[in-house]
Protein backbone atom coordinates (compact mmCIF):
# COMPACT_ATOMS: atom_id res chain seq x y z
CA UNK A 1 0.00 0.00 0.00
CA UNK A 2 2.59 2.59 0.70
CA UNK A 3 4.86 1.54 -2.61
CA UNK A 4 1.16 1.89 -4.37
CA UNK A 5 0.58 5.44 -2.20
CA UNK A 6 4.05 6.67 -3.91
CA UNK A 7 3.80 5.68 -7.35
CA UNK A 8 0.06 7.69 -7.23
CA UNK A 9 2.47 11.04 -6.13
CA UNK A 10 4.79 10.65 -8.63
CA UNK A 11 2.04 9.85 -11.04
CA UNK A 12 -0.01 12.51 -10.38
CA UNK A 13 3.17 14.58 -10.45
CA UNK A 14 3.64 13.99 -14.39
CA UNK A 15 0.20 14.56 -14.94
CA UNK A 16 0.49 18.32 -13.31
CA UNK A 17 4.07 18.72 -15.49
CA UNK A 18 2.87 17.44 -18.66
CA UNK A 19 2.99 20.43 -20.88
CA UNK A 20 6.40 21.64 -18.67
CA UNK A 21 9.57 21.94 -21.31
CA UNK A 22 11.92 19.18 -20.52
CA UNK A 23 10.52 17.42 -17.88
CA UNK A 24 11.21 13.63 -17.55
CA UNK A 25 8.57 11.65 -15.90
CA UNK A 26 8.48 9.62 -12.81
CA UNK A 27 7.83 6.09 -11.55
CA UNK A 28 7.78 3.99 -8.74
CA UNK A 29 8.76 0.16 -9.15
CA UNK A 30 7.72 -0.93 -5.83
CA UNK A 31 6.76 -4.50 -7.11
CA UNK A 32 10.75 -4.94 -8.03
CA UNK A 33 12.21 -3.87 -4.63
CA UNK A 34 9.47 -5.77 -2.60
CA UNK A 35 10.78 -9.04 -5.29
CA UNK A 36 14.94 -8.20 -4.28
CA UNK A 37 13.64 -7.43 -0.57
CA UNK A 38 12.03 -11.19 -0.84
CA UNK A 39 14.66 -12.72 -2.41
CA UNK A 40 17.36 -11.45 0.57
CA UNK A 41 15.38 -12.03 3.26
CA UNK A 42 15.25 -8.01 4.64
CA UNK A 43 12.25 -7.43 6.63
CA UNK A 44 9.73 -5.80 4.21
CA UNK A 45 8.63 -3.13 6.71
CA UNK A 46 11.78 -1.32 6.00
CA UNK A 47 11.87 -1.41 2.30
CA UNK A 48 12.52 2.27 0.89
CA UNK A 49 10.88 2.87 -2.64
CA UNK A 50 12.51 4.91 -4.72
CA UNK A 51 10.73 7.56 -7.01
CA UNK A 52 13.08 7.70 -10.23
CA UNK A 53 12.87 8.85 -13.84
CA UNK A 54 12.52 6.53 -16.49
CA UNK A 55 14.16 7.81 -20.07
CA UNK A 56 11.48 8.34 -22.91
CA UNK A 57 11.35 9.40 -25.99
CA UNK A 58 11.12 13.15 -25.74
CA UNK A 59 7.76 14.78 -27.61
CA UNK A 60 7.91 17.95 -29.50
CA UNK A 61 8.20 20.29 -26.10
CA UNK A 62 11.19 18.25 -24.60
CA UNK A 63 8.97 16.55 -21.94
CA UNK A 64 8.52 12.97 -21.83
CA UNK A 65 4.91 12.83 -20.31
CA UNK A 66 1.82 10.89 -22.53
CA UNK A 67 -1.25 12.33 -20.57
CA UNK A 68 -3.46 9.22 -21.83
CA UNK A 69 -0.74 6.86 -20.37
CA UNK A 70 -0.77 8.40 -17.43
CA UNK A 71 -4.38 8.98 -16.73
CA UNK A 72 -4.80 4.97 -17.42
CA UNK A 73 -2.02 4.25 -14.68
CA UNK A 74 -3.68 6.47 -12.52
CA UNK A 75 -7.19 4.75 -12.75
CA UNK A 76 -5.02 1.57 -12.48
CA UNK A 77 -3.14 2.38 -9.41
CA UNK A 78 -6.19 3.49 -7.64
CA UNK A 79 -8.05 0.03 -8.59
CA UNK A 80 -4.80 -1.85 -7.56
CA UNK A 81 -4.32 0.03 -4.17
CA UNK A 82 -8.15 -0.66 -3.46
CA UNK A 83 -7.22 -4.38 -4.07
CA UNK A 84 -4.76 -3.99 -1.29
CA UNK A 85 -6.95 -2.41 0.90
CA UNK A 86 -9.66 -4.87 0.29
CA UNK A 87 -6.53 -7.90 1.30
CA UNK A 88 -6.06 -5.19 4.81
CA UNK A 89 -9.61 -5.76 5.45
CA UNK A 90 -10.05 -9.33 5.00
CA UNK A 91 -7.07 -9.80 7.66
CA UNK A 92 -8.95 -7.55 9.83
CA UNK A 93 -11.81 -9.69 9.71
CA UNK A 94 -9.92 -13.09 10.05
CA UNK A 95 -8.33 -11.65 12.97
CA UNK A 96 -11.70 -10.27 14.85
CA UNK A 97 -13.21 -13.53 14.11
CA UNK A 98 -10.52 -15.28 15.84
CA UNK A 99 -10.56 -12.96 18.40
CA UNK A 100 -14.67 -13.63 18.62
CA UNK A 101 -15.01 -10.06 17.92
CA UNK A 102 -17.32 -9.77 14.73
CA UNK B 1 6.25 11.56 0.79
CA UNK B 2 3.41 13.36 2.67
CA UNK B 3 -0.26 11.88 3.06
CA UNK B 4 -1.61 14.36 0.96
CA UNK B 5 1.01 15.07 -1.48
CA UNK B 6 -0.99 13.87 -4.62
CA UNK B 7 -3.45 15.98 -3.86
CA UNK B 8 -1.39 19.15 -3.37
CA UNK B 9 0.69 18.35 -6.86
CA UNK B 10 -2.54 17.82 -8.85
CA UNK B 11 -3.75 21.02 -7.07
CA UNK B 12 -0.88 22.83 -8.45
CA UNK B 13 -1.71 21.67 -11.84
CA UNK B 14 -5.45 22.99 -11.71
CA UNK B 15 -3.34 26.10 -10.81
CA UNK B 16 -0.96 26.37 -13.57
CA UNK B 17 -3.55 25.55 -15.99
CA UNK B 18 -6.33 28.01 -14.84
CA UNK B 19 -3.21 30.51 -15.71
CA UNK B 20 -2.61 29.64 -18.95
CA UNK B 21 -6.38 29.31 -19.34
CA UNK B 22 -6.46 33.08 -18.27
CA UNK B 23 -3.74 33.94 -20.11
CA UNK B 24 -5.20 32.64 -23.84
CA UNK B 25 -8.73 34.43 -23.03
CA UNK B 26 -6.87 37.40 -22.65
CA UNK B 27 -4.83 36.55 -26.27
CA UNK B 28 -8.43 35.91 -27.71
CA UNK B 29 -10.15 38.97 -26.36
CA UNK B 30 -6.87 40.89 -27.78
CA UNK B 31 -6.93 39.60 -30.92
CA UNK B 32 -7.97 42.88 -32.98
CA UNK B 33 -6.08 45.62 -30.00
CA UNK B 34 -4.51 47.43 -32.41
CA UNK B 35 -3.14 50.21 -30.12
CA UNK B 36 -2.09 49.02 -26.19
CA UNK B 37 -0.56 51.58 -23.93
CA UNK B 38 2.83 51.64 -25.84
CA UNK B 39 1.20 52.34 -28.73
CA UNK B 40 1.77 49.04 -31.06
CA UNK B 41 -0.68 46.47 -31.60
CA UNK B 42 -1.44 44.19 -28.25
CA UNK B 43 1.74 41.49 -28.29
CA UNK B 44 0.68 37.46 -27.79
CA UNK B 45 1.36 36.20 -23.84
CA UNK B 46 2.31 33.02 -23.21
CA UNK B 47 2.68 31.03 -19.98
CA UNK B 48 6.16 28.93 -19.24
CA UNK B 49 5.73 26.42 -16.87
CA UNK B 50 8.35 24.54 -14.55
CA UNK B 51 8.39 21.94 -12.32
CA UNK B 52 8.57 22.52 -8.67
CA UNK B 53 11.79 20.80 -7.49
CA UNK B 54 11.27 18.21 -4.77
CA UNK B 55 13.16 19.66 -1.27
CA UNK B 56 12.62 23.36 -0.94
CA UNK B 57 11.51 24.50 2.31
CA UNK B 58 8.71 22.20 2.17
CA UNK B 59 10.54 19.36 1.83
CA UNK B 60 13.33 19.87 3.96
CA UNK B 61 10.89 19.59 6.52
CA UNK B 62 8.99 16.58 6.08
CA UNK B 63 12.62 15.10 5.19
CA UNK B 64 13.83 16.29 8.91
CA UNK B 65 10.44 15.10 10.19
CA UNK B 66 10.28 11.83 8.83
CA UNK B 67 14.01 11.32 9.84
CA UNK B 68 14.97 9.15 7.17
CA UNK B 69 16.81 9.60 3.66
CA UNK B 70 13.99 8.04 1.50
CA UNK B 71 12.29 10.44 -1.26
CA UNK B 72 11.79 14.16 -0.77
CA UNK B 73 8.06 15.22 -0.98
CA UNK B 74 7.58 15.33 -5.42
CA UNK B 75 7.13 18.88 -6.08
CA UNK B 76 4.07 19.69 -8.14
CA UNK B 77 4.15 22.66 -11.47
CA UNK B 78 4.60 26.13 -11.25
CA UNK B 79 4.22 28.96 -13.80
CA UNK B 80 7.69 30.43 -13.75
CA UNK B 81 6.43 33.69 -15.66
CA UNK B 82 4.67 35.37 -18.41
CA UNK B 83 6.30 35.58 -21.29
CA UNK B 84 5.60 38.18 -24.17
CA UNK B 85 5.44 36.13 -27.98
CA UNK B 86 8.09 38.31 -30.08
CA UNK B 87 6.32 36.62 -33.16
CA UNK B 88 6.47 39.62 -36.02
CA UNK B 89 3.03 41.53 -36.20
CA UNK B 90 1.09 40.39 -38.79
CA UNK B 91 0.83 43.55 -41.69
CA UNK B 92 -3.40 43.83 -42.87
CA UNK B 93 -4.12 46.02 -45.85
CA UNK B 94 -7.27 47.80 -44.58
CA UNK B 95 -7.03 51.44 -45.67
CA UNK B 96 -10.68 52.66 -44.52
CA UNK B 97 -9.15 51.91 -40.55
CA UNK B 98 -8.09 54.78 -38.52
CA UNK B 99 -4.94 53.40 -37.29
CA UNK B 100 -4.02 52.60 -41.25
CA UNK B 101 -0.47 53.54 -42.54
CA UNK B 102 0.08 55.91 -45.68
CA UNK B 103 -0.08 52.89 -47.50
CA UNK B 104 -3.12 51.70 -46.24
CA UNK B 105 -1.34 49.07 -44.33
CA UNK B 106 -2.43 48.33 -40.24
CA UNK B 107 -0.26 46.48 -37.92
CA UNK B 108 -2.73 43.55 -36.35
CA UNK B 109 -1.28 41.31 -33.28
CA UNK B 110 0.91 38.27 -34.04
CA UNK B 111 -2.56 36.10 -32.72
CA UNK B 112 -3.77 32.88 -34.73
CA UNK B 113 -7.43 32.67 -33.18
CA UNK B 114 -7.12 28.62 -34.18
CA UNK B 115 -3.59 28.83 -32.43
CA UNK B 116 -5.53 29.94 -29.28
CA UNK B 117 -8.76 27.72 -29.79
CA UNK B 118 -6.21 24.69 -30.01
CA UNK B 119 -4.53 25.51 -26.94
CA UNK B 120 -7.85 26.31 -25.15
CA UNK B 121 -8.85 22.94 -25.66
CA UNK B 122 -5.05 21.23 -24.65
CA UNK B 123 -5.62 23.34 -21.52
CA UNK B 124 -8.99 21.93 -20.64
CA UNK B 125 -7.73 18.13 -20.92
CA UNK B 126 -4.92 18.75 -18.75
CA UNK B 127 -7.43 20.70 -16.20
CA UNK B 128 -9.64 17.39 -16.58
CA UNK B 129 -6.36 15.14 -15.69
CA UNK B 130 -5.71 16.62 -13.20
CA UNK B 131 -9.42 16.58 -11.44
CA UNK B 132 -9.03 12.68 -12.67
CA UNK B 133 -5.80 12.27 -10.78
CA UNK B 134 -7.46 14.32 -7.53
CA UNK B 135 -10.48 12.57 -7.47
CA UNK B 136 -8.15 8.89 -7.70
CA UNK B 137 -6.12 9.99 -4.75
CA UNK B 138 -9.55 10.86 -2.95
CA UNK B 139 -10.62 7.81 -3.13
CA UNK B 140 -7.65 5.75 -2.10
CA UNK B 141 -7.68 8.21 0.99
CA UNK B 142 -11.02 6.93 1.67
CA UNK B 143 -10.77 3.24 1.04
CA UNK B 144 -7.36 3.60 3.72
CA UNK B 145 -10.13 4.98 6.31
CA UNK B 146 -12.70 2.21 5.36
CA UNK B 147 -9.75 -0.35 6.87
CA UNK B 148 -10.14 1.58 10.36
CA UNK B 149 -14.30 0.52 10.37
Amino acid sequence: MRGSWQRQTALTNNVANAETPGYERQEVNFESALQNAVGEGEPLEQVQFQTETVPTLAGPNGGTVSVDEEDAKVAQNGLDYQALTQVANTRNSIMRAAMGLN
Amino acid sequence: MGLFDAIEIAGSGLTAQRVRMDVTSENLANADTTKTATGQPYQRQDVALRQIEPGGFGGALSGALAQSESSPAAGGVQVSGIVTDSTPDQQVYDPGNPEADAQGYVKMPNISTVTEMTDLISEQQAYQSDVTAMQTAKSMFTSTLGILK
